[in-house]
């Protein structure tokens, strides 16, 4: 009667053998094709793109059918079993040129909001400006997460031979924790606190996350989302009351600009392959502008930027005139970056290319 | 004649470059930059421009451009006075950094008194992606004045 299992015992078997002298080595010349392999590390040191040359740049229109974690490029035996999670199997559904490059960027543009933020140049600030940077950041604290939660929603699905894309994604994930982490600090760390939450930016962030695939997902996201974000940033940097703040947007604009550009190229390479899904594409993009339309005439939204553009609630209605150009800024880039991905939506945006006149001079 | 204290021209600039090597140890934490700006001066006779391409941590090429059409494509555009020029390059030699509202982002974002554009919006973009290691360029200002 054997003590082990049989897996044990054949494993115990297998020890013996090679205690013996008998090694198979078989795995040496598995993959001659991917053997030899000459890499030129760049300037900037060893990239991603450096090393996917030739049999390695080989990236399949229809991802391993194997449906296995085996890397890209190896030889994959017969019976490596399929792990039946991956159903983003075909390359148009994720693909972006710059995938690798940007995770290259990504790697090495790493911060993190515990060292590399002045928190000591932190200043008592008036009353009605701390409380509108802490809802600035309660509002970006909210909001932030969600392009962390969509990518990590579909990661698990998409084909281990798209590994750039997965790889920059994670990065992704990464840079929005800290979103999240470097505005709660900053809403919390000088003797304010979290404000209110945004009913308004729920309605946005529901439909990135309940998209029904990962294109229209990503449309919604990187490009109309984040791409409003980013001129977000920008202006948290223009209204920083302290050197703080404006570390902190600097940072995280960099960040995003990332984001946006993948989801510019991944659109661009999707509708380039299939143009007949333009259609859906502007459909979930009607939903995302009437939902930010709605979220710009929320008061925690808009006011406590109109106090910072302003410098104080005493000037509020001079700096809500002064925030009007941001708008038709958002949209101008937004229509920009979505006709580079091969979009044309000028004629069929739902919202104004431009805040009407309001009636208050800047 | 031009030489490197003299804004605009490919002598201040390749001062500026010669800075980012020397500190390339502050530059590598931020990351390599890899993109194109050019360096546009407004003013009603004349339009001077300067293309910078930078690439890994430090400046691959300065030079003077006649016309925009001699830019790589994939550029992006600083364009201001020279009194917005000279006021931010003062300020940073004044600060060793700019004050709050002297950073290229402050300068640019309501597209006056300095606007930045492009022929494509993600090379545009190139600018927000790159800001802090352009910013820290910019600030090379307070050390080329100081030698």
């Amino acid at each position: 009667m054997t003590k082990y299992s049989e897996t044990v015992e054949k494993g115990i078997d297998g020890m013996r053998q090679m205690a013996m002298g008998n090694f198979d080595l078989g795995w040496m010349d598995s993959n001659p094709e991917g053997w030899g392999q000459e890499v030129e590390r760049s300037a900037d040191g060893l990239r991603i793109t450096d090393i996917e040359k030739g049999h390695y740049a080989k990236v399949p229109e229809h991802g391993s059918s194997h449906g296995s974690m085996a890397p890209r490029g190896c030889f994959v035996p017969e019976e490596t079993p399929g792990l039946d999670q991956y159903f983003l199997n075909e390359m148009s559904e994720v693909w972006a040129e710059n995938a690798g490059a940007l995770y290259d960027e990504a790697v090495v543009r790493q911060w993190n909001s515990v060292t590399d933020i002045p928190w000591d140049k932190l200043e008592k600030l008036p009353d009605d400006i701390e409380k509108s940077v802490c809802q600035m950041c309660t509002g970006l604290t909210e909001v932030e997460f969600v392009a962390g939660d969509m990518p990590a929603q579909w990661l698990h699905r998409i084909n281990h031979d798209f590994h750039e894309v997965k790889l920059f994604l994670a990065t992704q994930i990464m840079d929005e924790a800290r979103h999240l982490d470097v505005f709660r600090k900053r809403a919390l760390a000088n003797g304010g606190g979290l404000l209110s939450a945004s009913p308004g930016n729920e309605e946005l962030l529901g439909a990135i996350l309940t998209a029904n695939d990962y294109t229209t997902a990503s449309a919604l996201m990187h490009i109309f989302g984040e791409g409003f974000v980013l001129t977000l940033f920008r202006q948290g940097e223009f209204l920083a009351p302290t050197e703080v703040e404006k570390t902190i947007f600097r940072m995280c604009m960099q960040d995003e600009a990332r984001h946006v550009a993948y989801g510019v190229k991944h659109l661009q390479y999707l509708l380039e392959r299939h143009p007949e899904r333009e259609k859906e594409i502007h459909k979930i993009l009607d939903l995302g502008e009437q939902a930010i339309f709605s979220l710009t005439i929320e008061p925690q939204t808009s006011e406590p930027r109109a106090i910072l553009a302003g410098g104080g609630i005493e000037n509020i209605e001079l700096g809500m005139a002064r925030m009007a150009f941001i708008y038709q800024k958002q949209v101008k880039e937004y229509l920009s970056r979505l006709k580079i991905a091969g979009l044309d939506r000028e004629s069929r945006v739902t919202i104004p290319l431009e805040i009407p006149d309001l009636g208050i001079a800047a | 004649m031009a030489d490197s204290t003299t804004f605009p021209s490919e002598e201040w600039f390749g001062a500026l470059a010669d800075v980012m090597s020397e500190q390339r140890g502050l530059f590598e934490p931020l990351g390599a930059i890899d993109c194109t700006m050019v360096v546009q001066l407004e003013e009603p006779e004349d339009q001077e421009l300067i293309e910078v391409k930078f690439k890994s941590y430090g400046v691959d090429s300065v030079r003077s451009l006649k016309s925009i059409e001699e830019a790589a494509p994939e550029h992006f555009t600083i364009t201001a006075t020279l009194e917005t020029w000279r006021e931010m390059i003062d300020n940073i030699i004044l600060n060793g950094r700019p004050d709050l509202e002297h950073t290229l982002n402050f300068l640019t974002f309501p597209d006056e008194p300095m606007i930045v554009d492009g022929p494509d919006q993600l090379h545009i973009d190139a600018f927000f992606r790159y800001n802090q290691s352009l910013q820290l360029f910019f600030n090379g200002a307070a050390k080329v004045a100081s030698e």
